[in-house]
């Protein structure tokens, strides 16, 4: 566990010395290599955030370098594709505009390759989940449908600080 | 024009890079990381030129295998990237011929036929776009809605049919390609090739399937379409096997879904008829 203390320190480091925002640092350690998906919390915060133009534009910037890491990390891009995917859900109109213009930075990763130095292939979670979104990207209907759903849930579960 | 964060110097240095590399002397796949980036700048900035240059000036064509993955490289290239790409790559004939010239009979290392049949390939494909620009590189039906072309029933039957010819050499293609496989080796170079034979093969079934099923519920003549449907069907069953023996491959099915086909041809007179798989 102490390894991951110390990356995590590495990385507000990082944060400080790069000059990233906060939400931008968010961003990062949702997406970080930690071999633990980013919360619901931290992904629904990030998603909240999309709504403010400013943050929206860092938000974008900082998934947009995240999934055009190398390969060794992979978790880098991975998560970043399940955060972009959370965002499609929850944040946004902007979010879903921006990725349809871009919609080849994740459709080329259908083919991403890494395989680690115990041979197995960690680039399998990486293709799988660029399908699915580029899937729903060029399924409007759907797609609509899905942010409908999430809307009604939240409101049905009173969301406290929602919007 | 692109709406992420880029720096086109950068783009343009790292460009030429992942040229060399995708295109390296090793007999392996062409890493899919170089051959992403030339897809995505494509996207950014509208254009391939930078590519066909970097092409041009890295010495590749000396060595068979470097030819090879370059006709991989670009035929990727074409696929996935930018309109633009599809439209500078018919002035790019010249140079293709040249790589067809590069090696005499059948090379050192068993490449030469297939780099040849790759080029003509090539050719038949930018061919088939010049004269039929409503096509995508991908043949990405999910894009189109319908296709004027079925209105008119006599240009219909001419690009149905010279897109079933397309769709012949690439069977001749990729048989070609495992008669050439070695014992010795991974063969990881070769079945590199057929990955994108297998989309581009998909994808054009999916326009046939589609065109065909449009052409018959309009057309009242069906005994006139019966010389489509019977090349359709002997397709149909060409590509189960290209389908079952790709799906033997591990490395080729670790990469993308080979598509499945049911054990006949669907109908194309039947409007009933179920849809294919995405």
């Amino acid at each position: 566990m102490s390894k991951y203390v110390v990356k995590a320190t590495a990385r507000t480091i990082k944060n400080y010395t790069k000059g990233y925002s906060d939400i931008q640092a968010k961003v990062r350690s949702a997406t970080s290599n930690d071999p633990w998906g980013p919360s619901g919390t931290l992904m629904n915060e990030i998603a909240k955030a999309t709504y403010n133009h400013n943050e929206f534009l860092e938000i974008m910037e900082m998934i947009d370098k995240r999934l055009n890491d190398h390969g060794k990390n992979w978790r880098h891009v991975f998560k970043a594709l399940t955060l972009l995917d959370y965002c499609l859900h929850g944040g946004s109109e902007q979010v879903v505009k921006y990725a349809k213009t871009n919609l080849y930075v994740v459709k080329t990763l259908t083919e991403f390759q890494y395989i680690d130095e115990e041979g197995k292939d960690q680039g399998a979670n990486v293709r799988q989940k660029a399908k699915e979104i580029t899937n729903l990207l060029q399924d409007e209907e759907r797609l609509n449908q899905e942010r409908r759903n999430r809307d009604e849930m939240r409101r049905r579960m009173g969301g406290r600080n929602d919007y | 024009y692109p709406s992420r964060p880029v720096d086109r110097e950068k783009a343009e240095h790292d460009l030429a890079l992942n040229i060399k590399k995708a295109t390296s002397p090793d007999e392996t796949a062409p890493k899919q990381k170089h051959v992403r980036k030339c897809i995505v700048y494509t996207w950014d900035y509208h254009t391939s030129e930078s590519i066909w240059n970097g092409l041009k000036v890295a010495p590749i064509l000396a060595d068979e295998i470097q030819t090879f993955k370059a006709l991989i490289t670009v035929h990727k290239v074409i696929r996935g990237g930018h309109p633009v790409t599809l439209k500078e790559a018919q002035n790019q004939i010249n140079w293709l011929e040249s790589c067809a010239r590069s090696v005499a009979g059948d090379g050192n290392r068993g490449y030469g036929t297939l780099i040849r049949v790759y080029v003509d390939f090539l050719k038949a494909k930018l061919a088939y776009h010049r004269h039929h620009p409503e096509f995508n590189g991908n043949f990405d039906y999910e894009e189109y809605i319908s296709l004027k072309n079925v209105d008119d029933p006599n240009e219909g039957y001419e690009t149905i049919s010279e897109l079933m010819n397309l769709q012949d050499q690439i069977d001749q293609f990729q048989k070609l390609i495992f008669v050439h496989f070695r014992q010795s080796s991974s063969n990881e170079c070769r079945i590199a090739a057929l990955v994108p034979l297998v989309e581009e093969s998909y994808g054009i079934y999916k326009f046939l399937t589609s065109m065909l099923r449009a052409m018959h519920k309009r057309t009242d003549a069906i005994d006139a379409l019966t010389p489509l449907r019977t090349r359709y069907n002997a397709q149909h069953y060409g590509l189960i096997k290209f389908y079952y023996e790709c799906s033997n491959l591990k490395y080729l099915t670790s990469l993308i879904n080979v598509p499945k086909l049911p054990q006949d041809p669907p109908s194309l007179i039947d409007g009933s008829a179920p849809n294919l798989p995405k």
